[in-house]
């Protein structure tokens, strides 16, 4: 059985297309994240699913059923909006019975429910206090358990986390992947900060435009990104790009950025080729041995336990030093190191990290760097 | 260049301009209500209403035009206050209900036609109202309506809707469109989302609205004046009217006074009652705009 | 909801067809109530209906446009005479509630002791209803019994006939009767706009030497600009056709010297003294006053682009 199925889902609003030809398979119990910038459509997506708006073409299948023509009240879902849509003149007890409420659901049914609910997510003393009463994480968990109380097939969760304090996101993320784990339910979330999806989700999908660009686990999306805007999108610290063209001599290809020279092979032709890496896989020391790119140290950011350096890649060795604009800039993660700002280094790169797309970003499996380096 | 000394001069002078000015706003503002007041406790004949009015001689209060007003005069006031309440009272309850369906129909749905539809309903309003009389005069003569309790309250109620269900629109406006939709996800219909959690949110504008709804029919003149023709019926403000334009040389002065703070009492309680809205909302709009 | 206008008509009818059953209730009360009588009106002032002479209530015959033609000719005296006078109230009023409100607000604005209280008493006039206490000043304003004449008896100053003497005095117990009716609620208006003004401005404008006077006109003004436009408008078109103070008060006298539209539509139909109703044209004039008004508000909300983001 599954939990939740977009065929083929397209939205048009007159010329913009919201959502172009979306299909996803959730698996019961599942939780899945949508991940998206602003205006990519992940928010339509979501609201589609819950029959808040009417797709333009596609189906959309809630545990085997085809929901195209079902309201939203039919559709047994729940819903958690952005700002949790209390409602202001009910206490926060009337709040989370209503939709039990509305329902018919007996009296007594309803009294256990609602305490239940509320003693899992901690907000029984405030049970008999209005919305307005509440502070941001409160609010957040009536929302929550708004939802669980009605007992849906699954859960619509549109960036819920994203208005509280920094301080108490991370454990209401936590709290959040504890009552998925409980209650087995099949979870749809939707957010534009990747850190969230990446431990939140079981499965994510990755929309921009309106369309699916990859829909895959974490881990995959973040080592096998099918395309560069996934990859510049997922894992922090950013990604590094190096934009530069692929120029043959005879058989041998080499990548080249300004002054920075580096082989590569398994190339089709010469052309506009990125290479993408992230600063973790970017190895920075004194000596050649580290590394076989020459570079000079242009800033270094503490973060503590490891610390951000930026760099100049400078040319082969004998080449002029680059200096500003002509240089290019790269930044690397590093633990342990012994140069200051200003220093000459040497970069190296791990092959079996580096990442290449061409010039419409789509991945070039077939590419790799030529040597270790070192 | 003022001296520290001059300007402190400059602005203890503004200062007791500005109290000056303020002074006399007030007195002017607050004069008729004195001395509607001051006559409505009197009974004097109209000679001396000029020196008790500027100074109130306290042993010729008396609350004789009171009891005038309330007890000896035909048709009773108690037969004013009562018709004037049900027309007032049944067109507010029938113009409110208009007035939130209005409402919530422009603010929350977008249907077609819904920019002609308000050109249309603002284009209509734009039509002296009191001027209606004319043909609604024969409209309801035809149907045998006139003198009738419900030839009334037909017109009556269809007064203030236009403006009523523009507050409301603006005011539902500012609602967030997720409290509906959490309504709708809980499994509400429309129409039950309308009555169980938009209606209670919109109690201040509501209360406003009614309060319009009420005032316009309690105190028009004209329409009445045209439609009523047996004294049964007769309205506060008829009766008003009337007395202010018999003779006033022969009465004791003071029973016009008298009738008009009776009369005014309720819209005075609900003033008071509404005031925050109703200074707040209209402040609201004009800022706005 | 999200943006629909860009859907497909069959799609939105769909969804959004319980609008139409909540405005039927609505609709019926405007179209019957409203448009109906409008139009019919507008019939009305095409035929002869009651105008004695040649038509009577029992038989009357379409004329067309005969009346207005008639206004236009040979009574076009009296239509001047409205329009000036209709006019001329609007404007006036306006003005004044304008001068009056703008200068109250500002002497409120400043941190004096006091200031509700003084809010509060300059309010407290409308909690009562518009026409008692037109009522009471129409009383106020008499000849030989009024309260005016008779404080100014007392300073030695000789009884005014503000009703039935000169246009002047009748003009001017108008104004006063009107101003006193609005006032407050300009000055509140204005007040909560000008309160909305951050006070930093005029401490930067200070320091660059301006004096009050032109804190006003280079901070202040710019900054009510809009709601001055707005109320001013608002308060423009609600006078033109403000029925009670000119009606109860002169009644368009001395002659008709302070007749607007619809006090003189309003007399043609229900004219007490006896007069023959004179129903046509007082349907006439309501169509004029109509067509006026509406021209006004075309050019108002053309010129200011009031309702640009109003409607979703």
């Amino acid at each position: 059985m599954t939990g939740i199925r977009l065929e083929n889902v397209t939205k048009r609003f007159k010329t913009v297309v919201a959502v172009d030809d979306v299909s996803v398979e959730v698996a019961d119990g599942e939780f899945l994240v949508i991940l998206g910038a602003s205006g990519s459509g992940k928010s339509t997506i979501l609201r589609i699913i819950a029959g808040l708006e009417v797709q333009t073409s596609g189906h959309v299948f809630i545990g085997d059923m085809m929901v195209d023509d079902y309201e939203p009240r039919d559709r047994n879902i729940a819903m958690v909006f952005q700002s949790y849509a209390l409602y202001p003149h009910l206490s926060v007890f009337d709040n989370i019975a209503f939709g039990l409420k509305v329902r018919h659901v007996e009296r007594d049914e309803i009294d256990r429910r609602v305490n239940e609910s509320a003693r899992q997510l901690g907000i029984s003393e405030v049970l008999k206090r209005r919305p307005s009463e509440l502070s941001g994480g409160q609010r957040q968990r009536v929302a929550l358990a708004r939802a669980i109380v009605r007992q849906p097939e699954a859960f619509l969760l549109d960036e819920p986390l994203s208005n509280l304090d920094a301080r108490i996101r991370s454990s209401a993320r936590i709290e959040l992947k504890r009552i998925h784990q409980q209650l087995k339910q099949t979870f749809v979330f939707v957010t534009h900060d990747q850190s969230e999806a990446m431990t939140l989700g079981d499965r994510l999908a990755i929309v921009d435009h309106g369309k699916l660009l990859q829909y895959d686990t974490p881990q995959q999306v973040l080592s096998h990104p099918l395309n560069r805007y996934v990859a510049s999108f997922v894992g922090s610290p950013e990604m590094v790009f190096l934009e530069g063209n692929v120029e043959a001599a005879g058989t041998a290809f080499t990548f080249v950025e300004g002054p920075v020279r580096i082989p590569v092979r398994g190339v089709g032709k010469p052309g506009p080729v990125t290479i993408g890496l992230r600063p973790w896989d970017i190895a920075v020391g004194r000596s050649a041995r580290d590394g076989g790119l020459p570079a000079t140290v242009t800033g270094i950011e503490r973060f503590g336990s490891s610390d951000q350096v930026f760099l100049d890649l400078q040319g082969p060795p004998g080449s002029l030093p680059a200096r500003g604009g002509s240089a290019v800039a790269i930044r690397a993660m590093v633990r342990a190191y012994d140069f200051n700002v200003g220093d000459a280094v040497w970069v190296g790169f791990d092959p079996d990290r580096a990442l290449f797309f061409d010039a419409e970003g789509e991945r070039l499996e077939s590419m790799s760097l030529l040597n270790r380096l070192p | 260049m003022r001296t520290r000394r001059g300007r402190r001069w400059i602005r203890l002078a503004k200062r007791v301009a500005s109290h000056v000015v303020l002074i006399l706003a007030c007195l002017f503002a607050l004069f008729p209500i004195y001395f509607i007041a001051v006559t409505s406790f009197s009974a004097l004949p109209i000679a001396s209403i000029t020196a008790h009015v500027l100074l109130p001689n306290p042993s010729l209060l008396t609350t004789a035009s009171y009891n005038a007003i309330l007890f000896h005069q035909s048709p009773s006031f108690l037969s004013l206050l009562e018709n004037s309440l049900i027309f007032a009272g049944s067109s507010a309850a029938i113009g409110l209900a208009l007035a939130a369906f209005t409402g919530f129909a422009l603010s929350k749905f977008n249907f077609p036609g819904r920019r002609a539809f308000v050109y249309f309903i603002l284009l209509i309003s734009l039509f002296p109202s009191v001027l209606l009389v004319i043909p609604f005069y024969f409209m309801f003569a035809n149907l045998g309506l006139i003198d009738t309790y419900l030839g009334l309250i037909i017109p009556y109620s269809a007064g203030a809707v236009v403006f009523s269900g523009i507050l409301v629109k603006n005011y539902m406006d500012s609602i967030p469109d997720d409290i509906e939709e959490a309504a709708l996800v809980d499994g509400m219909s429309r129409t039950q989302a309308f009555f169980r959690v938009l209606i209670p949110l919109c109690y201040p504008v509501l209360g406003l609205a009614a309060f319009l709804a009420f005032i316009g029919p309690y105190t028009d003149y004209a329409l009445a004046h045209v439609f009523i023709t047996s004294s049964d019926k007769w309205t506060l403000a008829l009766g008003i009217y009337t007395l202010n334009s018999s003779d006033t040389g022969s009465m004791p002065y003071g029973l016009v006074t008298a009738f008009a703070i009776v009369m005014s009492l309720p819209i005075v309680v609900a003033y008071i009652v509404f005031q925050r809205y109703i200074v707040g909302g209209l402040t609201l709009g004009a800022v706005r705009g | 909801m999200a943006d629909l206008r860009d859907q497909k008509l069959a799609v939105r009818l769909r969804r959004e067809w319980p609008a139409y059953v909540y405005l039927l209730p609505v609709s019926a009360v405007l179209l019957l109530l409203n448009a109906y009588p409008i139009a019919y009106t507008i019939y009305i002032s095409m035929t002869d209906f009651g105008t004695g002479g040649r038509g009577s209530l029992l038989s009357y015959h379409y004329i067309g446009l005969s009346n207005y033609l008639d206004t236009f000719t040979t009574g076009s005296s009296t239509f001047v005479t409205l329009v000036g006078n209709s006019f001329f109230w609007a404007g006036g009023c306006v003005a004044l509630f304008l001068l009056v409100g703008l200068g109250l607000a500002s002497v409120l604005n400043q941190p004096i002791r006091g200031k509700s209280i003084y809010r509060t008493l300059i309010l407290l006039p409308w909690a009562f209803p518009a026409f008692i206490t037109i009522l009471v000043w129409a009383n106020m304003w008499g000849y030989q019994f009024g309260i005016v004449n008779a404080m100014l008896a007392t300073v030695g100053v000789a009884p005014v006939n503000w009703v039935l003497s000169t246009p002047d005095a009748a003009w001017a117990a108008l104004f006063i009767t009107n101003v006193w009716l609005s006032f407050p609620f300009y000055t509140v208006v204005f007040l909560a706009t000008m309160q909305a003004i951050p006070k930093d401005l005029y401490e930067a404008a200070a320091i660059d030497g301006a004096g009050s006077f032109s804190q006003f006109l280079r901070i202040t003004l710019p900054y009510l600009r809009p709601t001055i436009v707005f109320v001013g408008l608002m308060g423009f078109l609600f006078t033109f056709n403000n029925f009670y103070p000119i009606y109860l008060i002169t009644n368009g006298g001395p002659g008709i010297s302070t007749q607007i539209f619809i006090t003189e539509s309003y007399n043609d139909a229900f004219g007490a003294h006896g007069a023959t109703p004179l129903y046509s044209i007082a349907a006439m004039y309501s169509v004029l006053d109509f067509l006026i008004i509406i021209a006004l508000t075309v050019v108002v909300i053309w010129q200011t682009d009031l309702t640009r983001n109003w409607l979703k």
